[in-house]
């Protein structure tokens, strides 16, 4: 079962990246392959349970679940329900963490998932790189972060 | 219950920090404020429920107990047993995280305990500014922060 992880540092303090990432319903304002998003049955997107349906810039759509959200740990997870890529049984976690030694932001991004037998590499690299690691680089170049930090 | 936590950024990979930390007699090697140590009973230092009796530079003498150790999340928890410091039932947790992108270490180190709470601000920065992130400079002097 591939397991893939990435983790950063981003300069801006931690309760302003958790006010972009907490948003279940906003990685179309930041995420690069993520052209719409809306949350289904009108939900708030902070309500656990919630699903929310995103348009890719190919085209194609996804629905993934909120599991858990938490404002005291910052940290959330989700699972996919309906994907274009053959990726099953997905959950991600996301978490972020305070660098007090400078007022900057840890942020870890991983998940567990499994794929068609011999497409385990492929597909982790996918989520990794253009998932994860995009997403992680558009969010640190998001005006409202920059100049923040050290 | 009181609460330290600090952290920051070491600039080795997560494997070589946790080879300097793991060592539960170690202190020495790494940390300044540490003048010598030892485990009690001749037991090795990795084994969960030893207990390390170790010396400041001020002359500080404490005991603490490893409570656990994890070579696969690289964390260490341990409690004190006795020390010159107003406080009880304190538990810390020394953690390190790979950063992914730049092969360096997100590091943690942080406890709980009870005190007095006029006591309370002096040991939370006491404990985390001397202690905890007077490790930390210590391992960015050696690794690169």
């Amino acid at each position: 079962m591939p397991h893939v992880v990435r983790s950063t540092i981003i300069e801006a303090p931690v309760d302003r990246l958790w006010s972009i990432l907490r948003d279940f319903n906003g990685h179309d304002h930041w995420h690069p392959i993520v052209a719409r998003s809306e949350i289904e049955r009108a939900n708030p997107s902070d309500r656990v349970g919630c699903i929310r349906r995103f348009q890719l810039r190919d085209g194609s759509e996804l629905r993934e679940q909120l599991l858990t959200l938490s404002d005291l740990e910052m940290t959330f997870s989700y699972c996919l329900l309906d994907t274009p890529i053959p990726l099953f049984n997905y959950v991600a976690h996301v978490r972020l963490l305070p660098v007090t030694d400078g007022n900057r932001s840890f942020w870890h991004w991983e998940s567990r998932f499994t794929t068609p037998p011999g497409r385990e590499a492929e597909l982790a690299r996918l989520v990794g790189d253009e998932v994860y690691t995009n997403g992680i680089e558009a969010v640190r170049r998001l005006p409202e972060l920059a100049g923040e930090g050290v | 219950m009181a609460r330290v936590y600090v952290s920051s950024v070491i600039g080795a990979p997560a494997a070589k920090v946790w080879a300097r930390v793991r060592d539960f007699n170690g202190l020495p090697n790494w940390h300044p404020r540490i003048a010598e140590s030892r485990i009690e009973n001749g037991d090795p230092a990795d084994k969960v429920g030893c207990i390390r009796a170790f010396s400041l530079r001020s002359g500080d003498r404490l005991r603490e107990q490893l409570l656990g150790l994890s070579d696969y999340d690289m964390f260490c928890t341990y409690a004190i047993l006795d020390s010159p410091m107003p406080l009880t039932n304190y538990v810390a947790t020394l953690r390190l995280t790979p950063i992914t992108d730049l092969e360096r270490t997100f590091i943690e180190w942080s406890a709980d305990f009870d005190c007095a709470p006029e006591q309370e601000a002096e040991l939370v920065a006491g404990i985390g500014t001397n202690v905890f992130q007077g490790g930390f400079d210590a391992l960015k002097r050696a690794f690169g922060g």
